[in-house]
């Protein structure tokens, strides 16, 4: 929600500053450790202009521009946001009793979650994060509106020009083909009006005189008008060949780099954007671009061309005339747009109805064994029905629109052609004008009100729609790669030794999942996490894999930071089974020989045997080379597990990390495996997350996660006689089994 | 019907609802919170006391009947009990709940749009709300933002999440009506 007024200032927090002080004249000369705004009142929510501010240790509150309240940091602990379905409100105990300092609406969320969470590490340690405000004050400095969450451009203030000279930056190398289409276009323009002129060398100088004796002059003419229009066919074809070429190059160059730069993001910055989002970008954008560069390009400037190559030939042959032809353009191209908004108008409402009509019937068929189920076809069919016949009416009426108003402006638009005729007519009576020079103005008229008419009525919409496409793609492309090898970044043979050192790590800025992790891996042990959903098991291999960045601390393989090693090398040699296992388009071969493509058949079977996977593909028609994924044979989800460890273990990694990797297998099938991977991990560091606590049963060492801290360490033996968190975990999956035996 | 009946009384008997009103909660407010004191037999049959210093309020059909149904959660967002019509309970406690649900469903009425702008997939709106004239927000896919609760009665999402209410579309005047028409 902006406000009233939005500051038209980068430097919102010298704003509210500015504004609390205005407030509390006291203040003056201070410096505020930290301010935030409100608005609304604490009481019941009505509209208000407010802050608060941390200032020498006390918090001061401002409602409704006047001071409500103060309280000293020492008697607040606890600080918390709490959010409801369209408001925030900023928490904490003062003196131990539950106090609102003050609510705002949705868009202070991540602000009062950041500064809660900022507040109590102050409370804490002394320290307050000078930058504090850098997650959520994220504002254009220019018209002061906030930016969109993952966008670093304001859509308001962009400057068109620069993105277009970008746009030319791609497109350089092809500049000889542009050249070419450009000179062509030129070229077909000087052709297209020598076309009336020689009708009207044909009407003047031959069928009004009468002239039988000059038949092979008259030939001639002819002979010139056949091979024109030939020859503005053959140009057309040249100039869109070079056009396509040209256009489909720089798409190519354009979806590669937006490709690229997708696959060079961390996951956080992907993950901030919706998969259909990122397809949206690659494909629909550039496809928006190609056809602009291909189509529509060529349309503006050849109608640019005409119009002004048509007024000179016009302004030279007779200024008059020309005038009464070319003023009422802006015109007629004002009323042409008036019309083409509205019936846009009309025919997206029934677009509207169509798609609606569209989503009944396909829920219908796809859900089709529900309705029959429940007998519910009477009611699918009057529902049909209902939105078919809304649909049917819809389109009467605007089909009615469209017949009476079509030719309506059709003849308007030719009106001017009469009172042209009037002119030119009494012209000719009076010897001032040839027979053929009406033929060929006349040609020119129809052309420009054809073309250019149209044109200028639509260049705007044309313009803001391709200019969309291509500020969302430089959007993605202009992204910071967060995660990136450093110059110096090492390729090492990875032995196995893990250790975390204090790491703190949250998804934003607002919630830290980690809380100081500390923990030291020697190779070859087999690390067993567990804990309750959410608790960080997931995130914390995420930062083994270097997905995601550590907040604060480190983590280090053989006593390197991850972040002084390639990516390569880490991935290279990290083997990783997740719970979500997809598998790519392609057969099962493809699918294992995925991250080591060199790797023999022999290596490819004998990963699927300890994988547990190699039975059941042998049981298919095809084995092998069973094709999978999304148009190929279903799998269950037990056997694209199977298949994934087998992807997981080819590539003989150090570092093996199974996330919930064996969860969709019955328990036989899962000791199977677990008894393979148990001699295979002998010289390899395992980290597992599992639920299904039997799964651990082989971990040299249990990791108990608990509120983001490291609760407990130990073996199964050890825990269960500590009889803590992992105690409590283990007697409460005995009850479930006992009971599941029991039934 | 026979069959509906035995039914009913099934459901019923797996699970038991438990329903808050004036005979076994009494809810207060104190600094804009709400805490909840309950009663209920124990298993010998005496009254059993309990105090929650915080609740929370979630209406299970918060647009069709955001006064019936009301879940009634602890700090933890467990379920204590559900009001099942809050215009059943003492009017004293009817204010302060109200006030509790208006604070978390907040979600300002629009009266008039003034205009409605659309750029690069994005909409901008300037409204005048009940309680504020001249009011600014700002919509992504502006056709999906829309919640018709039915044909008439729609809520607007902004980028931020903040809800706008329309109780009735057909209410609005001409003018504003137009300029949302094709988003409904």
């Amino acid at each position: 929600m902006n406000k009233q007024t939005p500051p038209r200032n980068s430097n919102r927090r010298a704003l509210i500053w500015e504004q609390i002080v205005r407030c509390l004249p006291e203040l003056e000369g201070k410096t505020p450790t930290m301010v935030l705004s409100s608005d609304l009142t604490v009481a019941d929510c009505t509209p208000q202009i407010g802050y608060a501010a941390l200032v020498d240790d006390v918090f001061y509150i401002i409602e409704h521009e006047r001071e409500r309240a103060r309280y000293p940091i020492s008697a607040m602990t606890e600080f918390h946001a709490t959010s409801g379905i369209g408001e925030v409100a900023l928490e904490c105990l003062c003196d131990g009793r539950l106090t609102v300092l003050c609510r705002g609406d949705l868009s202070h969320q991540n602000e009062y979650a950041t500064i809660a969470k900022r507040i109590n590490h102050y409370i804490d340690t002394g320290l307050f994060d000078p930058e504090y405000d850098k997650s959520y004050n994220r504002y254009c400095p220019k018209c002061g509106r906030k930016y969109r969450a993952g966008s670093n451009i304001c859509m308001h203030c962009v400057d068109k020009g620069r993105i277009f000279s970008r746009l030319w930056e791609i497109a350089r190398p092809y500049k000889w083909h542009l050249l070419l289409s450009v000179i062509l276009f030129f070229a077909i323009t000087g052709m297209n009006m020598i076309g009336p002129y020689l009708n009207r060398l044909l009407v003047d100088e031959f069928i009004t005189p009468m002239a039988s004796n000059r038949f092979s002059e008259f030939a001639l003419v002819i002979l010139s008008m056949f091979v024109l229009r030939l020859l503005t066919k053959l140009v057309s074809w040249g100039r869109s060949m070079s056009l396509i070429h040209a256009g489909n190059r720089i798409i190519v160059r354009l979806r590669e780099m937006v490709f690229d730069k997708v696959q060079m993001l961390s996951i956080s910055k992907i993950s901030k954007r919706t998969a259909g989002e990122i397809m949206q970008r690659v494909t629909g954008d550039t496809a928006e671009i190609q056809q602009f560069i291909v189509n529509r390009l060529a349309n503006i400037v050849e109608q640019l061309l005409i119009l002004v190559g048509i007024s000179i030939m016009l302004f030279i042959e007779d200024w008059r005339l020309a005038l009464m032809i070319i003023l009422p353009i802006p015109i007629c191209s004002i009323f042409m747009r008036m019309f083409w908004r509205y019936t846009h108008r009309i025919y997206h409402k029934q677009w509207i109805t169509n798609a609606k009509a569209s989503t009944v019937l396909h829920d219908i068929f796809s859900g089709i064994r529900v309705v029959k189920a429940f007998g519910m076809e009477h009611y699918e069919m009057e529902r049909y029905d209902k939105i078919t016949y809304q649909e049917a009416q819809i389109s009467a009426k605007n089909e009615r629109f469209y017949a009476i108003f079509r030719p309506l402006v059709d003849f308007f638009m030719r009106i001017g052609e009469y009172f042209l005729l009037v002119y030119v007519g009494n012209a000719i009576l009076g010897g001032d004008m040839t027979l053929g020079e009406m033929a060929q103005f006349s040609s020119y008229v129809s052309m420009l009100y054809s073309g250019p008419v149209f044109l200028i009525a639509n260049i705007q919409r044309m313009l803001t729609r391709i200019y969309t496409s291509i500020v969302k793609v430089f959007d993605l492309l202009d992204e910071d790669v967060e995660i990136g090898d450093k110059d110096s970044a090492k390729d090492i043979e990875i032995v196995g030794q893990i250790s975390f050192d204090n790491v703190h790590f949250g998804y934003d800025d607002a919630t830290e999942v980690l809380k100081g992790i500390t923990l030291d891996i020697q190779p070859g042990e087999f690390i067993g996490i567990v804990g309750k959903s959410g608790v960080g098991k997931s995130t914390l291999i995420n930062l083994v894999m270097r997905l995601y960045e550590v907040e604060d601390g480190a983590i280090r393989i053989d006593g390197e930071d991850i972040r002084d090693l390639s990516q390569e090398c880490l991935r290279s040699q990290i083997g990783v089974v997740l719970q979500e296992t997809f598998l790519f388009s392609g057969s099962i071969y493809d699918n294992i020989a995925y991250a080591k493509p060199d790797a023999t058949r022999d290596e490819i079977i004998a990963a699927s045997k300890i994988a547990g996977a190699h039975e059941f593909i042998m049981k298919l028609p095809d084995g092998y080379n069973t094709k999978v994924g999304e148009k190929g044979h279903t799998l269950s989800g037990g056997e694209r597990q199977r298949v994934s460890i087998a992807r997981a273990l080819l590539h003989n990694p150090r570092i093996l990390i199974l996330d919930e990797a064996t969860a969709s297998l019955d328990t036989e099938t899962e000791k199977q495996i677990q008894d393979a991977l148990q001699k295979l991990s002998k010289n390899r560091t395992t980290l597992a997350i599992a639920h299904r606590l039997s799964t651990l049963r082989n971990a040299t060492r249990l990791i108990v996660l608990d509120k983001g801290k490291i609760a407990e360490v130990g073996t199964h033996d050890e825990l269960v006689r500590k009889q803590g968190i992992y105690y409590g975990l283990v007697m409460a999956q005995r009850q479930m089994s006992k009971m599941t035996h029991d039934n | 019907m026979a069959e509906t009946q035995t039914q009913v009384s099934a459901l019923d008997a797996v699970v038991k609802i438990r329903y808050l009103d004036d005979t076994n909660a009494v809810f207060s407010e104190q600094d804009g919170f709400l805490s909840l004191k309950t009663t209920q037999p124990n298993e010998e049959g005496a009254d059993e006391e309990q105090t929650y210093e915080r609740v929370f309020l979630h209406s299970a059909f918060p647009f069709d009947m955001p006064y019936s149904y009301i879940s009634v959660l602890d700090k933890d967002q467990k379920e204590i009990g559900m009001i099942r019509e809050l215009s059943a309970l003492s009017e004293a406690t009817q204010k302060i709940l109200r006030g509790e649900l208006g604070r978390k469903y907040y979600a300002p009425r629009i009266k008039k749009i003034l205009s409605v702008k659309e750029r690069y997939g994005f909409s901008y709106w300037r409204v005048d709300l009940e309680n504020a004239s001249d009011f600014s927000f700002t919509v992504q896919d502006t056709y999906r933002s829309m919640l018709k609760v039915d044909h008439e009665h729609v809520f607007i999402v902004d980028v931020d999440g903040n809800r706008f209410e329309i109780p009735s579309v057909e209410a609005l005047d001409r003018a504003s009506y137009k300029k949302i028409e094709l988003y409904l």
